[in-house]
């Protein structure tokens, strides 16, 4: 039996009653699905062959799961069936060689539900119905976009009439999102803005510059996702979510930060306590856990900066854990997401990452 | 200044004299200032004392007489220029003045970056001052030891801390001098050039990185000869591990060629052992795997796990080499890590130098007399961009009497005043 074709009940059933997984029912089911993966997926077999695990010899823990690089996706097709059935192909951001990689999603109706379940558990707790105003990609446009279909699917099925995009490549419409702000601020209708912070950051240039500002009606919020990867204009972001509450009149706590990625197909959010402090957690839905390692792999203590790796047992299809490049800890409930720049620069005259990039981006 | 004699009226084959001879002092690693320098060189940045004494004994070993002389008589036509005019066949007479005033910026670690330069600034007969990393106390130190030498020259010299191109100190120097010498990054090299006089000029060495490159010839002779086979792949494991690989002169990447009677899986595994054995010889500031390699090394190992490539090092060692590294994915710029790329000839090479925007410093050559003698290997390494060519396994001990990063030793520093002979 697949495990894909139980898992949108799983995801409603935690939306209808909010019931956290034991770390025990956690364990069974990603132990399950590991041992599901490497019956079928052959290049995730070979990995976790490499690393001493067999049939005979497999992971005790969910803890202890192999889990692949994300780049592993570039590097090798991680599909449990034949690749060219996948209902929804996304594409990762390439390198400067423009190599990309591509996540293969057998049922595109196990992404509907854990992303749907987990943004109306996080975005619409008070179940609101909102105008989606989305600077994000188009999916009608960038078909191979996560992030686009994601906000694509939830503003369709969520969303008071069809979402709006207001982005287009790096082109941002200032003048067409204003005017679609100002209608519903007019009309009284509260919106859901789902931006990368790139985008976000923008749009606030362009406003500030203009010295406009809004007062989004009552409910309006704001999902900012995505970061500055690839960006040479970073903005802290506190800096950010201030002038996002001046410029739109949406209150910092309104604005939640998402975080996920093209090879998970579930994503974390700002916990509700922790919008609008300081340091905000991330969590994400029951069947998305997250430990903290060092850079041997080994898991660290709560506290302790290390390398996120993410077990997310909706990837059904591909490889349920990944090792990712962002930096974090774990705290009570979730984890601090830092971000990947932690590393001082090398000391010497040596050109670094970061300088390649700026050259290769200029 | 007062009661010092003034170091312009100094003929500059005494400048070269008193440069020389502090210099030669400091070869021995028992001289006391050097001890008390190595020892401060190892708190600031880290480097293990042996790292430091091979940066010192190639830095002071190369300042000889000799290579000053023939520097400056190969960039001028002769030391004498430096002191009033001279006669030049088919052209006006010239003297090579000194200008008035040289800044030299070096805020990376990099050890006595700062040096040459200041050495040639002050053969120019320069006043000159070096901001340099608060705690590096090596410029200073080498600085009295000329001064010993030569009062007159210490008089010229002054050595300030590096606060930022913004502080009051940094901004007066470098507004002020005629010559500005810079190490840095692009974004510290921006604002410093902003500050400048319109008319000052600019030296610049930006961050860039090394790369090395593996005949067939070469790993035909390899086949044959096993000491040789060994030699170069130490040459290029020190080259790469080094001051952490953190030189614009560290090799981060190395092109093996395909059909060679050595197959490169194993000369990247004769690399993998030369770098555990330089790695002993010249160990790292720290013994942990490095974090930023952490993600290089697990994408490395998912590859070689799918009979892609291997993985040397990494998650227990300090240092890292990925063999048979895709050539799609930009050069991994991380501390003591270096990738291994299975080429068929440079075409490959300047295809991925191209596509991945890299400003190569040094190109060293692991070839059968240690020179570049393939035509095909010779272009490549010229359109490159390089500024360097070298034998793999010396990209870390440059010349000191050959031009540092493209731009000439003394030139930069002196005005040429030409004197028409028929206006005499």
């Amino acid at each position: 039996m697949n495990p894909g074709d139980a898992f949108p009940e799983l995801a409603a059933a935690w939306l209808r009653d909010g019931r956290e997984w034991s770390e025990a029912e956690f364990e069974r089911r990603a132990l399950e699905l590991y041992a599901y993966q490497v019956e079928r997926n052959e290049a995730y077999a070979r990995f976790a062959a490499s690393l001493g695990f067999s049939k005979a010899r497999a992971p005790q823990s969910w803890r202890t799961i192999p889990a692949v690089p994300s780049s592993a996706f570039k590097d090798a097709t991680l599909t449990t069936f034949p690749a060219r059935d996948a209902e929804l192909v996304f594409h990762t951001s390439g390198t400067t060689a423009g190599r990309a990689g591509k996540h293969y999603v057998q049922r595109a109706a196990l992404y509907d539900a854990s992303l749907l379940a987990a943004f109306d558990r996080f975005m619409l707790t008070d179940r609101p119905r909102l105008r989606f105003l989305n600077l994000v990609p188009n999916p009608r446009f960038n078909p191979h976009s996560s992030l686009g279909y994601m906000l694509g699917h939830a503003g369709v099925l969520r969303g008071e009439g069809p979402p709006a995009y207001f982005l287009d490549g790096d082109a941002l419409d200032v003048a067409g999102f204003s005017a679609a702000l100002e209608t519903a601020c007019a009309q009284n209708r509260a919106v859901l803005i789902a931006t990368t912070a790139f985008a976000l950051a923008t749009l606030l240039d362009t406003l500030e510059a203009q010295g406009r500002a809004f007062a989004a009606p009552a409910g309006s919020r704001v999902m900012e996702t995505g970061g500055f990867k690839g960006r040479a204009k970073v903005v802290a972001r506190e800096e950010l979510y201030a002038r996002a509450a001046a410029a739109l009149g949406i209150a910092q706590s309104a604005i939640v930060a998402e975080y996920g990625m093209t090879e998970l197909l579930s994503q974390f959010y700002d916990t509700p306590a922790s919008r609008g402090t300081a340091v905000r957690v991330k969590a994400g839905p029951p069947w998305l856990r997250t430990l903290v390692v060092d850079a041997a792999g080994n898991e660290v203590s709560p506290g302790t900066t290390g390398f996120l790796r993410h077990v997310d047992l909706a990837n059904v299809s591909s490889v349920l854990a990944i090792d990712t490049e962002d930096r974090g800890y774990a705290v009570d409930g979730g984890f601090v997401l830092l971000g990947r720049d932690l590393d001082a620069p090398p000391r010497g005259c040596s050109l670094d990452a970061e300088e390649l990039r700026a050259r290769v981006a200029s | 200044m007062s009661g010092v004699p003034d170091g312009a009226a100094l003929a500059a084959a005494r400048i070269v004299d008193a440069v020389a001879d502090a210099a030669e002092r400091w070869t021995d690693a028992d001289l006391p200032a050097r001890v008390r320098a190595t020892r401060a060189i190892v708190q600031r940045t880290g480097y293990t004392e042996p790292v430091v004494d091979f940066a010192l004994d190639a830095l002071f070993g190369g300042l000889t007489r000799d290579a000053l002389r023939a520097t400056i008589t190969g960039e001028l036509g002769s030391l004498a220029a430096l002191d009033g005019f001279v006669a030049r066949a088919g052209r006006p007479d010239v003297h090579f003045r000194g200008v008035e005033r040289v800044a030299i910026v070096s805020s990376d670690t990099t050890v006595g970056v700062a040096i040459p330069a200041l050495v040639y600034a002050l053969c120019a007969k320069a006043d000159t001052v070096v901001v340099k990393d608060r705690n590096d106390g090596l410029v200073a130190a080498f600085a009295e030891t000329i001064a010993e030498e030569r009062p007159e020259l210490g008089a010229r010299t002054r050595i300030e801390r590096w606060e930022g191109h913004d502080a009051p100190q940094a901004r007066a120097a470098l507004q002020t001098s005629d010559v500005v010498v810079a190490f840095g990054g692009a974004t510290a090299l921006r604002a410093i050039r902003d500050l400048l006089h319109p008319e000052a000029r600019f030296v610049p060495f930006g961050h860039r990185t090394s790369v090395a490159y593996v005949t067939r010839e070469a790993l035909d002779r390899a086949a044959r000869d096993s000491a040789y086979a060994r030699e170069i792949a130490f040459g290029i494991a020190r080259d790469a591990l080094l001051y952490d690989g953190e030189g614009c002169l560290s090799l981060h990447a190395v092109f093996v060629e395909r059909d060679g009677a050595l197959d490169p899986v194993r000369f990247d595994g004769l690399l993998g052992d030369a770098l555990e054995a330089v790695a002993v010889e010249f160990p790292a500031s720290s013994a942990e795997p490095a974090a930023p390699g952490a993600a290089f090394a697990r994408e490395a190992r998912f590859r070689a796990a799918q009979g892609r490539g291997s993985v040397r090092g990494g998650l227990t060692a300090p240092h890292l080499l990925v063999a048979g590294a895709p050539l799609d994915d930009p050069p991994p710029l991380l501390p003591r890590t270096l990738a291994s790329y299975t080429v068929d000839g440079p075409a490959d090479v300047a295809n991925y130098l191209r596509a991945h925007a890299v400003p190569v410093e040094a190109f060293a050559v692991a070839s059968v007399d240690g020179t570049i003698e393939r035509p095909d290997v010779l272009a490549l390494a010229l359109a490159c961009g390089a500024v360097r060519l070298c034998a793999a396994g010396a990209a870390q001990l440059p010349s000191l009497s050959g031009e540092h990063g493209g731009t000439p030793r003394i030139l930069p520093f002196v005005r040429a005043i030409v004197r028409d002979r028929d206006s005499r």
